[in-house]
């Protein structure tokens, strides 16, 4: 029996974003947004989603006088994001 | 990048991108490398020139090491607020050198009983260990050979309990820190224009 591949994670941006938050401790948005290529608009929109769903964290600071977000992945984005790859590659053996 | 929905295999591509692009994030500019190993080259030879009777210092040179390590403190937590993520390589390799700083200082407190030259074997061996473990986790292969030789002069030290080993302490430097920092430096320049 497959599972349902997550909703939240099955998006190009939203599983860039985990992708990168999952192999660093944190990261500033200007970070994830160099990486993944997108806008700040759309970037921040699909943030927000993650953070609605609880799978990272957001904390919005001050550095040197400028605002500075910075996210972090939480152990339940951690989980989302190991069961979602187990489902990928459980859906690619059977493809194979 | 755009907000739509993937193959399955283009999710696996995507995630294997991502996690090398997070992976390969670098942010040193090797200062803090060179303001350590240049004091430590400077109050290693002062040292051994003032044990020999070449130079009189009115105090122990390696006390010079004391507002240094304020200095290098502040530069570390300044390049730190620059970076834009912290990875956990960052963070497993500023355990092990807080981690050797609090060991050497535990050793200099033999200084309180005479402990002697053997305080300087200990640290070259603490900067052995963390040179090679530094290097076994950026899989930097230089400061795992460079550990290895240093663990190597650590040993030979015991053999050397005179001034000279003040030189075995200033050649460290130089392959520790003075090398590693300038080939930092020029890849950082290199980065940053």
């Amino acid at each position: 029996m497959f599972k349902d591949l997550d909703p939240i994670l099955h998006s190009q941006l939203r599983l860039a974003v985990m992708s990168l938050l999952i192999s660093v401790k944190q990261a500033e948005f200007t970070f994830i947004k160099e990486k993944t290529n997108a806008t700040a608009g759309n970037l921040s929109v699909q943030v927000q989603k993650l953070k609605e769903a609880g799978y990272i964290e957001v904390i919005k600071e001050f550095k040197d006088n400028y605002p500075n977000t910075t996210c972090k992945i939480t152990s339940k984005g951690i989980k989302a994001f190991e069961e979602y790859v187990n489902a990928l590659q459980q859906y690619l053996q059977v493809k194979k | 990048m755009q907000e739509k929905e993937l193959s399955n295999e283009e999710s696996l591509k995507l995630i294997n991108r991502m996690i090398y692009e997070a992976k390969g994030y670098f942010y040193e500019s090797g200062v803090s490398a060179l303001v350590y190993g240049f004091s430590i080259l400077l109050c290693a030879v002062l040292t051994y020139f003032d044990n020999k009777g070449a130079i009189h210092f009115p105090f122990a040179p390696f006390y010079i090491m004391v507002p240094i390590f304020f200095v290098q403190a502040f530069i570390q937590i300044k390049e730190n607020k620059r970076k834009k993520a912290k990875t956990f390589t960052d963070e497993a390799i500023d355990f092990v050198w807080t981690g050797f700083f609090l060991s050497v200082f535990a050793a200099l407190c033999g200084t309180f009983v005479n402990a002697g030259y053997i305080i300087i074997t200990i640290i070259l061996f603490l900067t052995g260990l963390a040179t090679f473990i530094t290097g076994a986790i950026a899989k930097f292969t230089y400061s795992i050979v460079c550990g290895i030789l240093c663990l190597l002069v650590a040993a030979i030290s015991f053999f050397i309990q005179n001034s000279t080993i003040y030189l075995l302490l200033a050649g460290v430097a130089v392959f520790v820190w003075i090398i590693p920092g300038l080939l930092l430096r020029a890849y950082f320049r290199k980065q940053h224009g």
